[in-house]
């Protein structure tokens, strides 16, 4: 399970499913929680989660397509869960893109990021040099501070880039929650995981009517 | 036995301390681990040779330009060396294809069909930030010359029983087949463009990917639910028929699998494998069944595997050929997950074993039994024995030993050793 900002609605979703949430919902500060039907939930933060169902503690698990594209686990991804929908895009200064000039006469723009190698294809395959800083938060900072000419972030709404001044320039891809899970896990529970699979299907269809 | 252990850092200078860092991906193997590996691989020897699999060996260097004839990208995370004289070499960093080679240039006049087996560790630079080691020990099969269901289903029945034989108790067998899946692309007419999007949506498992790409393929509803949900049909038998009703050409492929489902379940396996057409690796090197086995307690599948018709042909002869790959370090892992005591080793610590009581030391050998010799007086006896978990520690007495037995604590004084261990066998 994603903490943070996709946690409710996976929680909700999963419920709509008929998974038994119950004990997600109560406030604890606990990292594993055991539903009374055995189902086990590990809570943890959403870069990790691939991690976790990669390595096999967890069979199956939530996490943004972002995170999937930065990281490329070895997992299945089973499912569009279509929450948490966003995207990841470059962002520049208000005013004029200086990107086009600094490539011109630099050679290579500076991009501020919390995802290298999402930002490091992107350019690649744009045919423009990069020189990634990696930051852990705030990266709408960058450019104002003169860290970075530009960032690579998710955006959800834009207003975080427009109250910072910022304007998104490139889309890069769309993300949004999927569920993936371990490769072995996937076979030896086949039947439970299909099951589950196809739950989670009808819930996200009933949720977009 | 609940205590804290205080670790002995060593405290020797920072330079040596730095000796135990290995290359990445590298490790060492200790007695306990070794021994247990080696007899997982004796345990899947025995059965490949039951099956009249025989044991092969290839070079650990071979030339780049060969492996690369097989398999363009196939070296990626090959190790890279020169020889004498500048041509490129790799250490091998799998064992299917020089085993594909030795086939081709080695078994020219062999009638066929041609089974044989190999175990043998191979490299591949790790990832970084992965745990992936860069040398992988592999023991495997590969029956060529032979290309109908009746001799995918062979190599799926030695891959099952080689597993059993190791030890593994709860395991699973995923089949697939990338003839099945050709042949409904080629059946409902999907144009290379999306076929080729399709293909790396399943080399990536992204089965959001592959239902994207689908949909941008216009067909009539059945064949177009069909075709999305292609990678995520399982079960058995009736999974098959399914398609074979919807795409009448693929007919031929799905039968050809029915076939090894009904050898399969004659054999006992029905409960132990599962179609799975999600298992769709690299189609460019596999031409018809894939299997992978699964064992809880891996991460990864303990073994991969399939039939992939068109590599002998890479190496100037063209011959059908199926086999798999097992891992042994994963599936040494699964075998002993859980396994938090070991037994005692039967040996005995023999204090004067390697000066006074060479003459009893020799008879208890001769018993078959394992005897580790200390100069006489040592007192590390116990000591050793518990380090190396040996279970029982002799000391000279009376003539003959005083034996303790760290199985139950208890000692006894023996003038005949070499009879009365052997009894506690």
């Amino acid at each position: 399970m994603p903490l943070g900002a996709l946690y409710p609605d996976a929680i909700s979703l999963l419920e709509l499913a008929g998974v038994d949430v119950s004990p997600l919902r109560d406030g604890s500060r606990k990292l594993i929680f055991t539903a009374p039907d055995g189902t086990v939930f590990i809570t943890t933060r959403p870069s990790d989660v691939p991690t976790y169902v990669e390595a096999g503690s967890a069979d199956i698990g939530i996490v943004g397509r972002d995170v999937i594209n930065e990281r490329h686990p070895d997992v299945y991804e089973l499912l569009d869960l279509q929450f948490g929908a966003c995207r990841m895009a470059y962002a520049t200064k208000d005013g004029v893109d200086p990107t086009p000039e600094i490539i011109a006469r630099l050679g290579v723009v500076r991009v501020a990021t919390k995802y290298p190698a999402v930002a490091e294809a992107h350019f690649l395959a744009t045919g423009r040099q990069v020189e990634l800083v990696k930051v852990n938060g705030s990266v709408e900072l960058g450019p104002l501070v003169g860290l970075a000419d530009g960032i690579v972030d998710l955006v959800a709404t834009g207003r975080t880039l427009r109250e910072n001044g910022l304007v998104e320039r490139e889309h890069i891809f769309d993300s949004s929650a999927r569920l993936i899970a371990n490769r072995v896990s996937h076979k030896l529970r086949a039947e439970e995981i299909d099951a589950l699979t196809a739950r989670l299907a009808q819930a996200v269809a009933a949720e977009s009517r | 036995m609940h205590s804290v252990h205080t670790l002995n850092v060593s405290q020797t200078d920072p330079e040596m301390s730095a000796v135990g860092a290995l290359p990445s991906g590298a490790r060492d193997v200790l007695p306990i681990e070794a021994a247990e590996l080696r007899a997982v691989e004796d345990a899947l020897r025995g059965t490949f040779s039951r099956y009249g699999y025989r044991e092969v060996r290839t070079p650990v260097i071979e030339f780049a330009h060969h492996l690369e004839r097989a398999e363009s990208g196939g070296l990626d995370r090959a190790y890279r060396l020169f020889d004498e004289s500048g041509r490129v070499l790799v250490l091998r960093p799998d064992m299917t294809i020089p085993v594909a080679r030795v086939i081709a240039t080695r078994f020219v006049d062999h009638p066929g069909p041609i089974r044989v087996a190999y175990t043998g560790p191979s490299f591949r630079a790790p990832q970084p930030g992965t745990p992936v080691a860069s040398e992988v020990r592999n023991a495997g099969a590969e029956l060529v010359g032979a290309d109908g269901p009746e001799a995918d289903a062979e190599i799926v029945l030695v891959l099952w029983e080689a597993l059993r034989a190791a030890g593994l108790s709860e395991a699973r067998i995923g089949i697939g087949d990338v003839s099945v899946t050709a042949a409904v692309l080629e059946g409902l007419r999907v144009p290379d463009q999306i076929r080729e999007r399709l293909s790396r949506a399943a080399e990536a498992r992204d089965f959001v990917a592959w239902r994207t790409e689908a949909a941008q393929f216009v067909c009539p509803k059945p064949q177009a639910e069909l075709l999305a949900g292609l990678p995520a049909m399982r079960g058995h038998a009736e999974v098959l028929s399914r398609i074979s009703d919807l795409v009448p050409s693929a007919g031929a492929a799905c039968a050809r699998m029915t076939r090894l489902l009904e050898l399969l379940t004659q054999e006992g396996l029905h409960d132990a494998v599962l179609v799975d057409l999600g298992i769709l690796r690299d189609w460019k090197y596999y031409s018809g069944l894939v299997i992978e086995a699964y064992a809880s307690g891996a991460a990864l599948p303990v073994a991969q595997g399939g039939r992939y018709d068109g590599l002998a042909s890479r190496f100037g002869i063209s011959r059908p050929a199926v086999g798999f790959s097992i891992e042994l370090e994963p599936l040494h892992r699964a075998i002993t997950q859980g396994s938090t005591s070991r037994d005692f080793a039967f040996g005995i610590v023999v204090v004067g074993g390697l000066d006074e009581q060479l003459a009893l030391s020799a008879r208890i050998r001769a018993a078959g039994i394992t005897v580790i010799g200390l100069v006489a007086g040592d007192a590390r006896g116990e000591a050793l024995a518990e380090a190396e978990g040996w279970r029982f520690v002799g000391v000279p007495d009376s003539g003959g030993l005083r034996i303790l037995d760290r199985v139950d604590g208890t000692s006894f004084v023996s003038a005949r050793p070499e009879e009365d261990l052997s009894s506690r066998r």
